[in-house]
């Protein structure tokens, strides 16, 4: 294909990797650790306001229904009720709720006049108390008037009239259908040996987070201005078009961040929740506090993940060479569309893997139907990506008749190749995916475990090795959100989706960060304080981070899409230049020497060469801070050593006009090889892990110890994926499974007894230091490893792993069915 | 996921717990461990007028052997039956399965007689109850009866206690020298309800089984007796072909529910494995 347009910009990377490290790459114990582990954070429902009401939602019982009536008269009468607001009444005062689809599809934060999925808000009540408010929702009388339901996606591409939930987008449940081809694919399909297909379906799922989403709201009549305390992220991003849902001025809204603990994406923006508060504490006059339980969550938490249908081919030169891929995917948005397809942006970023594929065609059918929308669950569509073409890789060794070691081996992208363009016009970075995978075999014995194969087989058990080669894109630039939009759409310019922090150093001479974007239960305040003590090479202990509200913001994306460390690291070191060489200059007078000739030592700056001529860093920031004008004359040098720095995406390039290019958008690429080791009881279709390693390369490491608890988390958080989690609709869309009774986690006796990790690091760069995103790499990979390894334990009963998730039901239906064809 | 209202009533004696059912019957629940019944009330699944917490009446914590019966009261938490080495002595059975009820948290404050009177299908104690003929001893202000567990499990959910009724005691009789038990559950993650689970005991009598007990959990609207099983197996000489056969007649007995858990032909598929398993182990464990 041709590569005209594939320039790559220049580099900005400030901070080089280094071969040694006064913070980063150490296995420091997490700042946030104290806090949160003995009960002093403060989560959303930790937020208690004087006069403060609470609110109840009562929910719609059927999947797709008009809303005939509601009589909220007894709810009203009860004791201790303050008010109760319907969709239409709410809607008076409130707008549509954001989304970033186009055509947008309008969602309310109660609905108006229909439903569209079982869980959607049909009243709220505010009440003295949560019970009060409970018992009030069951006091209101609801009328509906049933309308036909959509649950299957494959039905719901042909649906017409009251099936469809959004006719005023049309006499159609399509939200978006379009097939973009990238490179020579008819040739290279007519140059194949053989093409493999298979029909892959990946399951709903949903990240579920400990602490549902919640939101404390308070408005002051007097300003006219909303606070709203709420555990959502992206407030110092797009947190202002809660304020336009509520029709104020951007600037009379202030979201105050909690503590929002780890939550997988599901509150990635949470602005239906927020829109809710704010709406019903302006009609109570009152502060409001709503938060969800389990069942708002689980039946209408606007997060569930991707839900797809692939037919997926994969053509091959007979050797085994990778040539191209035509992907025809259907996936099941259910009733809104928040996103859009950015899911599918997401995927585009890598939708090759890591092999030397040159062209490839996604035929996409975006549909909706009547469950709760989808959102953002860790991999936000690229670990579908991956389960689809490492499911192609292992049927065509099964087909060829050749080793997944080697094959992979054969088609992985060769470490001179990069920076890489890939069909897509996506660009890997850097990458060395031979090391990962010799990094893997040499962690596993897998000689001996292909001896324990054979030797268990003759007992009648079924041991299994799989194996994934799979990518980890970090650090999205703005664009897979709209890359897919028709033509006609008003564009967007190329986005910056920046990142950014603030550094004020104290009298003396210590730090403090402040973060525009919450905590998610990662790790940002080990990060910005080991980024901050290796440029400034200061004590990490003399260093504390907070977060800002959005008045106070800056612009900020936040965490998602493995971008937080590489931003905030970015970030940090812009403000720590700032800092740095304002202390210098300080320090100049102090010293009287050149700032040319001064340098950092460990907590003082001092004249290099000269021992014991130097300052501490207290003694500097003292300075700075009360004496300025004890200094001499210096231009625009004025007191403090303060620094705010707005970190820009490293590196990104617009689409095409006809997207046959879609840019560079998710460039800072991980890789990963997974191998676990299962034993399958046929009989009961359960799974044990034997064994499971783990190896990354995301880059430099600023702390491998939680790297290596994100890929351990993210490998369990995959367990689940690919055999207990699933949200179950029923034909009439009734989620059967909205709590965690029923939606399955795998806990601690589900998981392997160590999963162990190994590292590569391959630096960007185009990332300061170096640093690759890795919070998402563990679910991106274990779902197709796990699948592989079950298929290889099962080989002789001939069973082959389409679909996740593989309960116990469903294996044991899988084998049945190969016993009775005479498998085995 | 609030309760409903309710009056609450924390009665110091015996006496004064009954009084209190004998006056609110179906209006009234009973909180002993509360690990079923809160959760259904914060789902609003019930709605009780009246809860009667007995957590405060003395007495009834015991777990011990009397008269030849293994005896647990009313309050005896589940850690307490799971720990207590008269348990191991008087029911191999009930010890083998006790490591599937549940989880720690949920142990430390459920009791047993709370579990047998809620009678979720798929709980194992019931099934535990049922081949061990237990005795239920139920007490109300008009005064005692004692129920067997056959009789006593009536449906999903319900049992043969009356709204006055306590049960303030199970009695299990000693299991038969010499006879071996266990119990195989599969379940969708280790604590969680079983899918199904399999509970077997077996004396071995002149080189043949006799007097088998094969009680099946999770396969339909309590704990279920495989009997045809039991009676397969009566006179047989252990081992595969006799279990196989067992496990059979045992997955053939039972008319199990759907739902997205597991479907019936996998139950029936587990009935069958987990009965051949549970007896041979059962079998090697007699002596």
């Amino acid at each position: 294909m041709t590569r005209e347009r594939h320039y790559i910009p220049e580099s900005r990377q400030r901070e080089k990797p280094k071969s040694k490290y006064f913070a980063i790459g150490h296995s420091m114990k997490r700042v946030e650790d104290t806090r949160l582990l003995t009960g002093s954070g403060t989560y959303a429902d930790d937020v208690s306001l004087p006069n403060m009401a609470h609110a109840a939602v009562l929910r719609s019982p059927h999947a797709h229904a008009r809303i005939v009536s509601i009589d909220k008269s007894k709810a009203e009468a009860l004791p201790g009720v303050i008010c109760v607001m319907t969709g239409a009444e709410a809607a008076e005062v409130t707008g549509p709720c954001a989304d970033f689809s186009s055509p947008p599809t309008t969602q309310h934060c109660i609905a108006v006049d229909k439903v569209r999925h079982v869980g959607e808000a049909v009243a709220a009540v505010v009440a003295e108390s949560r019970y009060i408010a409970e018992d009030a929702c069951e006091l209101i009388e609801v009328e509906y008037d049933p309308l036909p339901v959509v649950v299957d996606l494959e039905e719901a591409v042909t649906s017409t009239g009251d099936a469809v939930l959004h006719p005023e987008r049309g006499d159609t449940n399509v939200a978006l259908q379009r097939t973009i081809t990238f490179g020579a694919v008819d040739e290279d399909f007519a140059a194949a040996d053989l093409v493999i297909e298979r029909r892959l379906r990946w399951p709903r799922s949903g990240g579920t987070p400990i602490e549902t989403v919640g939101a404390t709201a308070h408005y002051d009549r007097g300003t006219g201005k909303f606070t709203i305390h709420a555990n959502t992220s992206m407030y110092n991003y797009v947190g202002w078009l809660i304020a336009v849902s509520l029709k104020v001025d951007p600037h009379r809204l202030n979201i105050v961040p909690t503590d929002a603990g780890g939550s997988f994406g599901s509150k990635l923006f949470c602005h239906k929740v927020c829109t809710l508060a704010g709406t019903l504490a302006r009609a109570a006059g009152r502060p409001v506090k709503y938060l969800e339980d389990r069942i708002d969550n689980m039946t209408s938490g606007d997060a569930h993940g991707s839900d797809r249908l692939y037919d997926a081919q994969l053509a091959l030169k007979r050797d085994g060479t990778m040539l191209s891929m035509r992907l025809k995917v259907i996936d099941d948005y259910g009733a809104y569309f928040q996103y859009g397809v950015g899911q599918h942006g997401n995927a585009m970023a890598q939708v090759t893997g890591p092999y030397g594929i040159t062209s490839v065609e996604v035929d996409l059918t975006a549909v909706l139907t009547n469950k709760c929308q989808q959102g953002a669950y860790r991999g936000f569509g690229s670990e579908v990506g991956n389960f689809v073409i490492e499911r192609l890789v292992d049927a065509a060794c099964e087909e060829l008749g050749l080793d997944p070691v080697e094959m992979r081996r054969k088609n992985l992208i060769p470490k001179d190749a990069f920076p890489y363009i890939m069909p897509t016009g996506n660009m890997y970075d850097s990458g060395d995916y031979h090391a990962v995978l010799d990094e893997a075999l040499g962690m596993i014995d897998l000689e001996g475990w292909r001896k324990k194969q054979a030797e268990a087989r003759k007992e009648g058990r079924y041991i299994g090795i799989g194996i994934s080669t799979c990518q980890e894109r970090s650090v999205f630039s703005a664009t897979e959100f709209w890359m897919w939009n028709p033509n006609e759409t008003p564009g967007f310019t190329l986005s910056s989706s920046p990142e950014s922090v603030s550094v004020n150093i104290d009298p003396t001479g210590k730090a403090f960060i402040t973060l525009n974007a919450p905590f998610w239960g990662n790790s940002p305040e080990t990060m910005a304080v080991q980024v901050l003590a290796e440029k400034l090479e200061m004590d990490p202990a003399d260093i504390s981070v907070g977060y800002a509200d959005s008045d106070k913001g800056f612009n900020s994306s936040g965490p998602g899409g493995s971008r937080f460390t590489v931003m905030i690291a970015g970030a940090v070191s812009g403000a720590a230049d700032v800092i740095r060489e304002k202390m210098l200059r300080v320090a100049s007078h102090m010293l009287e020497a050149d700032p040319s000739d001064l340098e950092f030592r460990a907590g003082s700056i001092g004249v290099q060469g000269v021992p014991g001529k130097e300052k501490t860093l207290a003694e500097v920031a003292l300075h700075a801070h009360y004496f300025r004008l004890d200094l001499p004359e210096d231009h625009d040098l004025t007191s403090g050593i303060d620094a705010a720095y707005v970190y820009d995406h490293p590196v990104t390039t617009m689409p095409s006009e006809d997207r046959s290019d879609l840019g560079i958008f998710y460039p800072i690429v991980g890789h990963m090889c997974h191998i676990p080791v299962v034993e399958v009881d046929v009989e009961t279709g359960k799974v044990d892990f034997l064994d499971y390693v783990a190896v990354h390369d995301c880059g430099t490491m600023v702390n491998p110890m939680t790297l290596a608890g994100h890929v351990r988390g993210g490998t369990v958080n995959g367990i689940g994926s690919a055999l207990y989690e699933h949200f179950h609709y029923d034909e009439s869309g009734q989620l059967q499974n909205a709590l965690l009774s029923d939606y399955l986690h795998p806990t601690l006796m589900e998981t392997p007894v160590d999963i162990r990790v190994g590292h590569v690091e391959t630096p960007s760069p185009f990332t300061e230091y170096g640093i690759k995103g890795g919070g998402e790499g563990g679910r991106m990979g274990a779902p197709p490893a796990i699948a592989a390894a079950i298929e290889d334990a099962l080989k002789p009963l001939g069973v082959k792993v389409d679909s996740l998730p593989l309960t116990p039901k469903v294996l044991r239906g899988m084998i049945r069915e190969a016993e009775a064809n005479g498998g085995g | 996921m609030k309760p409903p209202p309710f009056d609450y009533h924390c009665p110091e004696t015996l006496d004064e717990a009954l009084a209190l059912l004998a006056e609110h019957g179906e209006a009234a629940k009973v909180l002993a461990g509360g690990q079923s019944l809160v959760p259904m009330l914060n789902l609003r699944a019930v709605h009780p007028e009246v809860l009667i917490d007995i957590n405060r009446l003395p007495g009834l914590d015991h777990v011990r052997i009397e008269d030849g019966e293994l005896r647990i009261g009313a309050l005896a938490r589940h850690r307490a039956v799971l720990e207590s080495p008269a348990v191991r002595e008087a029911s191999p059975l009930m010890a083998a399965a006790y490591p599937y009820v549940s989880h720690g948290p949920i142990r430390n404050r459920g009791t047993l007689c709370g579990n047998l009177c809620h009678n979720d299908p798929a709980s194992e104690m019931p099934a535990v109850a049922l081949a061990s003929d237990a005795e239920m001893m139920l007490q109300s202000a008009s005064g005692a009866r004692t129920v067997g567990a056959e009789e006593f499990f009536t449906g999903t959910l319900s049992t043969a206690a009356g709204a006055d009724e306590l049960l303030v005691e199970v009695r299990v009789p000693q299991a038969p020298a010499g006879q071996g038990a266990a119990f195989h559950e599969v379940s969708p993650r280790k604590g969680d309800f079983a899918y199904v689970a399999v509970g077997a005991v077996v004396s071995l009598s002149g080189g043949a089984c006799s007097g088998a007990r094969i009680v099946c959990a999770g396969v339909g609207d309590g704990p279920h007796r495989a009997r045809a099983a039991e009676d397969a197996l009566e006179g047989a000489a252990p081992g595969e072909g006799a279990f196989r056969q067992a496990a059979a007649a045992a997955a053939d007995s039972i008319d199990p529910g759907e739902d997205f858990h597991a479907d019936a032909d996998y139950r029936r598929d587990l009935v069958r494995s987990l009965t051949r398993r549970a007896l041979a182990d059962a079998a090697s464990r007699c002596h």
